[in-house]
């Protein structure tokens, strides 16, 4: 499977600027989301009633279909955790206005189904081909992933593929059950561009994904996930984590150098797609070969992902030439 | 290679489990009644939180219902002999649109009361929770997934487990849906003003709306050696399923019914059926205007004049949104199992636009072979199952 097409919106200029993964740095203070001029890629009556999370998915949607000149994804699949945070919320609050009796205006909770962020792609583009909404918290993506893998398998091609999640400020004690007092809940998407076979050279595969709930013993999970792929840990040349318990660092730098780890957490804040970014800025690092982070040439790259501590992200990438 | 059924679980208003709802089914009980204080015709499944806490012996915790009702119908398909073996490579796929907003809600208005942001239990809105919690009620680690495309989940759900299975990444899967009743989705299909006052009657000229419901179901799918190694029986074969997208509405669907005729042309392929070969169909059939007419054009579109025996089961549960797909889906698998076709209640006059008779009294001894079930969401979501004979 290889991504012939990426584009991702973050708290950091990442949209339309590949190459990006020499330029971000450590998020430090609270930030925003930014977001580009979205008046050029989102038609006025469908951009004026989006919320944060639709409207960067969309233009992630576009910005791929764009790059590699398809109109019609052969599937759309989205990973989101929380879904449309933002009209689930205006929608509680209209209820409770509306406690005492009176209408409800319906606007909200039409598009407060997780599943409207697919569905409004799938609108905007009049395609009428599978489109599936994955929500496991933190391994949505991985999820959405694996989903765009068997279709690739199956036959179906350009597959788009993303993931994506809004910060609201009810939300932001969700982060006391990841344990990142100290990391900002932030906003992000990131979508894909899946096919077959490579439509340019130098390409990215992703050559492997997995997901884990429950876990007990991430270690052996990984060794396997890398066996299975016939790889040794030391073959890996950059291992994209994010974590937020210092356990989980020591379980990953017991298969692992320090050198080969890097926390994408700190780049992309916390939210719980965010291995989609991670994924995004994996393969913008495969594309230039190096990363200012690390002296060394990189060409395979393993994100792992424990965002929740007893859930498993697995997504291993390489570049290919010729 | 086959994908076989070899358990069901099911609660909902027609019934706690498979032989109360198999019951109500083939003696045509509606579980819909007037609820109070609202009024509203609602299907509700008649056990507390609280019950289903002391009766399933669950730890302490602040439970979504979503957790609680996935719970009672999991278990019944699990059953209680299953302890996993760790050599069969087990996962679920469940499926919500409320998940645990049930909670949140309670705690918003709570806190809005308290004039003061009450936020820690936003996180219990997180789907993926409910479905974790069902795993571990049932000792399920491994691959945990959720899917969320509204009123088509419970079928996206399955459909995802049996791809699962397809592409050898796993040998057995407990696949369903769930949501409950909560303030939120019942003031949601208010605001939209879909809702019948009485009785829904799918498919009927007269019809003029839905009744909400709640409820889970669960079915196990099995390869081959799984079911040997558990010793499971197969109750019937998954051979056909289908997501396509109607494309023309946030929510409502098209006048021609484009998405829910591709889902099941495609399912029909996916078979490799005819749609002749179709012994029952259970539609998704809501009771709206909207979508009783676009699902009639796209069966009409599909089975042109041979129309197989069809109903719609909504007016015995009510809709219970991404639970349907899996509660209708184990009809299905029950109508195979037991020759049945199930009646569509309250339907008296054929609506003008396509003359659709649906199956109106219960039908026993039957031999199906093919039973096909759709279930449609908002975003234009289309699903179709195909379930057949072994």
């Amino acid at each position: 499977m290889f991504v012939s097409a990426y584009s991702t919106i973050s708290h950091q200029a990442s949209f339309q600027r590949h190459g990006f993964s020499a330029k971000l740095t450590a998020l430090s203070a609270p930030s925003e989301v930014v977001h580009p001029d979205y008046a050029s890629l989102i038609p006025p009556m469908y951009r004026r009633r989006m919320t944060d999370v639709l409207k960067m998915s969309i233009a992630c949607t576009m910005d791929c279909l764009a790059q590699v000149s398809v109109e019609q994804p052969g599937a759309i699949i989205v990973g989101t955790s929380m879904g449309c945070s933002t009209f689930t919320q205006r929608f509680l609050d209209k209820i409770y206005a509306a406690r005492q009796g009176g209408r409800i205006s319906p606007t909200s909770f039409i598009l407060s189904t997780h599943n409207s962020i697919a569905g409004q792609i799938s609108l905007l583009l009049g395609n009428h081909n599978y489109n599936m909404t994955h929500t496991q918290n933190s391994v949505s993506f991985e999820q959405g992933l694996m989903d765009a893998m068997l279709h690739l398998k199956d036959g179906l091609d350009n597959v788009l593929a993303g993931g994506a999640d809004e910060a609201i400020n009810a939300l932001y004690n969700i982060h006391t059950r990841l344990g990142v007092e100290n990391i900002h809940p932030s906003s992000g998407a990131s979508f894909f561009l899946l096919t077959a076979e490579a439509k340019a050279s130098p390409t990215v595969a992703v050559i492997d994904v997995e997901s884990h709930g429950l876990i007990s013993d991430a270690p052996s999970l990984i060794s396997t996930f890398l066996q299975t792929n016939h790889l040794s840990e030391s073959e890996i040349d950059l291992v994209l984590y994010a974590s937020s318990f210092r356990t989980q660092v020591s379980e990953l730098t017991a298969l692992f150098q320090a050198e080969q780890l890097f926390d994408y957490q700190s780049i992309s804040g916390s939210y719980l797609t965010n291995s989609a970014f991670a994924m995004a800025y994996g393969v913008d690092i495969l594309h230039q070969g190096d990363f200012p982070f690390r002296d060394r040439q990189i060409r395979r790259i393993l994100i792992c992902n424990q965002v929740i501590p007893e859930n498993i992200g697995l997504i291993l990438l390489e570049a290919k030439t010729g | 290679m086959d994908i076989f059924v070899t358990s069901i679980g099911l609660v909902s208003a027609a019934g706690n489990g498979i032989e109360e709802n198999l019951l109500s089914l083939q003696s045509g009980r509606t579980g819909i009644q007037q609820s109070e204080p609202s009024g509203l015709m609602l299907g509700e499944v008649l056990m507390s939180n609280a019950s289903i806490v002391s009766s399933y012996q669950l730890p302490p915790a602040d439970y979504s219902r979503t957790t609680l009702l996935g719970i009672v119908a999991a278990t019944e398909a699990w059953g209680s002999s299953r302890t996993v073996d760790s050599s069969l490579r087990t996962g679920i796929v469940s499926s919500t649109s409320v998940g645990g907003l049930d909670r949140m809600e309670a705690y918003y208005f709570e806190g809005k009361r308290a004039n003061h942001q009450q936020t820690h239990p936003m996180m219990t809105h997180d789907n993926g929770g409910t479905t974790e919690h069902i795993a571990r009620a049932l000792g399920i680690s491994g691959h945990i997934g959720t899917i969320s495309t509204a009123c088509s989940s419970g079928a996206n759900a399955i459909m995802q487990g049996a791809r699962m299975i397809l592409a050898n990444k796993l040998d057995r899967v407990l696949v369903g849906g769930v949501d409950p009743l909560a303030h939120f989705n019942i003031n949601g299909f208010r605001s939209l003003g879909i809702y019948d006052p009485a009785h829904c009657r799918p498919f009927d000229a007269s019809r003029s709306g839905l009744n909400l419901g709640e409820g889970a179901a669960y079915l196990v799918l099995e390869n081959a050696e799984s079911m040997k190694r558990m010793a499971s029986q197969p109750i019937c074969r998954l051979t056909g399923w289908n997501n396509s997208t109607d494309a023309y509405h946030q929510t409502a669907s098209s006048a021609n019914g484009k998405g829910a005729a591709l889902a099941m042309e495609r399912a029909l392929k996916k078979a490799d059926l005819t749609p002749s070969a179709i012994d029952y169909l259970n539609a998704h059939g809501t009771g709206t205007r909207n979508n009783d007419l676009s699902e009639s054009m796209a069966i009409r579109r599909i089975f042109g004049d041979q129309i197989p025996p069809f109903s719609s089961t909504k007016a015995f549960t009510g809709h219970t949104l991404a639970a349907a797909g899996a509660i209708e889906a184990v009809y299905c698998v029950l109508a195979i199992e037991h020759g049945s076709i199930f009646p569509n209640l309250n339907f008296a006059t054929a609506m003008e636009e396509t003359a659709l008779i649906p199956a109106t009294r219960s039908l026993n001894g039957q031999r199906l072979q093919h039973v096909l079930s759709n279930s449609f969401g908002f975003g234009g979501n289309c699903s179709s199952l195909i379930f057949s004979n072994l």
